[in-house]
């Protein structure tokens, strides 16, 4: 039982050590990988004859220069908001979804299909029907895996990820057939009605009101994390379930819970891509935002602020990595170094500090 | 050194000269954004990217391509950011960019635009076609002069042979109507089967459809589907058959089972769209449509096949090549015509 031990302490330091000092700290924590990587970065652009400093500059100029850079930044960070808001509701929990780029693909086709199939005289109540269908696709594509894992303990990353492939698979043969495009020799639906299309919120840059849904669906994760019962409840088994239930928690039921929001937001973000961005389904879709998402969630260690930053940074690393191309030498494979390296130096100081605190017990 | 320092520099007086003749050129760089698959794809990107280079060479323009995992999102950014950036032409590999470039190029009234595979309006906006009708003409005629040479392994005296598309839209069909036509100059009597996989990307599909052709007396079978073709290349290479491989060369994918490949010679068109670019003669606002006589669409060189085919055959295609050239013959298409009789 030591570890139902240090769950209390853990629970208790939290809760003690209030405000700024833990949040400068949850930033620090942040900021490690980020700068590790940004150093790692830095020694490959050495290797291959480049001024890191310039390049980094150039980078930044890109990421954040202008206003409408900044809010090409904000826009490729747009969906990253929504997956890894929906992998940090998991990951908190202890369930270990990697299936939300399922979910938003899936969730991506049922909105854009909504938002150029029904009629377009329904106006703006078609991006409602839009994002509650999407909502209830998302949903229900996660609720399955949720109570495989929930009722008969099947390993939940086998089978959401065994879901993603799915997922790319079901929307790939519908959009090569029965949704395809007449007009189109490739492969994407039809474009949706201009009534479906989410506003754009600094035109002529692509960010769209999808941002604005995308930072709610982070405020209300925040509010649901810290200040409602089932968000405590949530965290405790993730922290420790047997515990947790000899509190009087029901595990299977929450684990249901967290997969089908999960998948609830998770469906809102692939809405928001149809609806917002790409304004149709096409092959492609996804960026593996899925993905994308779970290292900003590892990375902002599941809190709302951090996934904010997290999302915003990998945003800019996309925006800023495809634009430095134009003005210089940089091939795409830097960036893809840097994000890696940001990746692997998230779980890795995430490992760290586990069993640093496991040692002091 | 001397003299050389002395040539350089009357290079340069000729070119301060020069300069104000030619003051409609283009000097603002290139940029090429890469679609999805990216480079190194071996197949739409790096074609494209090789005239791109070719261009940039030959022109003496600065250029950079663009890449990017999440370009079918990130599409309108890259675009603006270029032309924001001072880049004189952009063009976009990406099929789904058209629609963006349209709605921004105007914005963008200094700056050049190429889109590919579709037509698009604007002034300033070309929009690059390929006569796939023109290539596929050549691939049937070929195909019905081969079909009944029992004298060629694996092939049966039947006047059989088939076409299998992805989807029945007017895209895929301006490539079967084409095959059609060509394999009728041949032989008017032939009987050319049609069939549609439903799919772009189901190979199992495409090699069941084509072992059923295979079944019924055709020996070509001519693949216009994308993923699912690769099925169709496999059922030829299974059943001693063969198929027509279709945008990049595919001749050895099975070698000995594709008879050809109908290219789509997007490199051509890259190049060419830069050097008119240089020129000053940018074809803005225009359908620029790359046919044989712009070396946009070709026959493979058929580099397994061609020792079994008689050259007579050959040099039939070829003497219909000059007459498409020369306006003799024309190739109906379907994407700007409709439908024709014999398919609809």
């Amino acid at each position: 039982m030591t570890a139902a031990a240090g769950t209390g302490q853990a629970m208790g330091r939290e809760r003690t050590g209030a405000g700024v000092a833990v949040r400068a700290g949850e930033i620090v924590r942040l900021l490690i990988p980020v700068l590790i990587a940004f150093a790692v970065g830095a020694l490959v652009l050495l290797l291959i004859g480049e001024n890191p400093v310039d390049i980094y500059t150039l980078m930044a100029t890109e990421a954040f220069g202008t206003a409408r850079r900044t809010a090409a930044t904000l826009s490729a960070a747009t969906p990253l908001l929504f997956t890894a808001v929906a992998t940090a509701i998991c990951f908190r929990t202890g369930v270990f979804n990697v299936g939300v780029d399922g979910a938003f693909v899936v969730a991506g086709l049922a909105a854009a299909t909504i938002g150029f199939a029904l009629p377009a005289g329904l106006g703006l109540w078609l991006i409602a029907i839009a994002l509650v269908a999407s909502a209830a696709v998302g949903a229900l594509w996660l609720y399955v895996p949720g109570y495989l894992l929930a009722r008969l303990e099947i390993d939940e990353v086998v089978t959401t990820l065994m879901l993603n492939f799915i997922a790319l698979g079901l929307t790939g043969f519908l959009v090569n057939t029965v949704l395809l495009s007449e007009t189109s020799g490739n492969n994407t639906t039809d474009s949706i009605h201009q009534a479906a299309e989410l506003v754009r919120l600094m035109p002529p840059s692509t960010l769209h009101a999808g941002f604005i849904i995308g930072l709610l669906c982070v405020v209300a994760y925040g509010i649901w994390a810290r200040l409602t019962p089932a968000g405590m409840e949530a965290k405790l088994v993730g922290l420790n379930p047997r515990f947790a239930r000899s509190v009087g928690i029901s595990v299977p039921a929450t684990i249901v819970t967290v997969m089908v929001i999960s998948g609830v937001v998770a469906g809102l973000g692939g809405a928001s891509h149809a609806l917002g961005q790409v304004h149709r389904f096409s092959d492609g879709f996804s960026a593996g935002y899925g993905f994308t998402g779970m290292a900003v969630a590892l990375l902002a260690r599941n809190s709302a602020v951090g996934i904010i930053l997290g999302a915003v940074l990998f945003g800019a690393l996309a925006s800023a990595g495809t634009t430095v191309q134009l003005f210089s030498d940089i091939p795409l494979d830097i960036v893809n170094v840097i994000e890696g390296t940001v990746m692997i130096f998230a779980v890795v100081e995430l490992g760290r500090l586990t069993w640093r605190r496991r040692r002091r017990r | 050194m001397k003299p050389i320092h002395a040539a350089l520099a009357s290079a340069v007086a000729i070119g301060a000269v020069l300069a104000p003749i030619i003051a409609n050129a283009e000097t603002a760089p290139v940029a090429l954004i890469i679609a999805q698959g990216g480079l190194g794809d071996g197949s739409w990107n790096d074609t494209a990217n090789a005239g791109f280079e070719a261009g940039l060479e030959s022109t003496g323009l600065e250029g950079r391509t663009i890449e990017s995992k999440d370009v079918v999102a990130q599409g309108e950014e890259i675009m603006r950011r270029a032309a924001d950036g001072g880049f004189g032409l952009i063009a976009s590999l990406e099929w789904i960019h058209g629609e963006a470039m349209q709605a921004l190029a105007p914005d963008y009234p200094d700056a050049n635009w190429v889109i590919m595979n579709q037509t698009r309006e604007g002034d300033n906006v070309a929009s690059v076609v390929f006569a796939e009708h023109q290539g596929s003409y050549l691939a049937g005629a070929l195909a019905a002069q081969v079909t009944t040479d029992t004298s060629i392994e694996g092939i049966n005296a039947e006047p059989v042979i088939g076409v299998i598309g992805g989807v029945k839209a007017p895209g895929i069909d301006k490539f079967i109507s084409g095959y059609i036509e060509g394999a009728r100059a041949i032989n008017p009597d032939i009987d050319v089967k049609v069939a549609y996989a439903e799919s772009f990307g189901d190979p199992a599909k495409g090699e069941q459809l084509a072992k059923a052709m295979f079944d019924e007396g055709a020996d070509i079978v001519y693949q216009v589907a994308g993923g699912t073709g690769i099925g169709i290349i496999e059922a030829a290479k299974a059943e001693g058959r063969y198929a027509i491989g279709v945008d990049t060369d595919q001749d050895s994918m099975a070698p000995g089972h594709v008879l050809t490949s109908v290219l789509k010679r997007v490199d051509v068109a890259v190049q060419s769209v830069i050097e008119q670019y240089a020129a000053g003669a940018f074809p803005g606002g225009e359908v620029i449509n790359f046919g044989l006589a712009e070396n946009g669409v070709a026959l493979s060189d058929m580099v397994h096949t061609r020792d079994r085919i008689p050259a007579a055959y050959l040099e039939k295609v070829e003497e219909l090549k000059a007459q498409i050239i020369d306006g003799t013959i024309e190739v109906w298409d379907v994407s700007t015509q409709g439908y024709p009789d014999f398919l609809q």
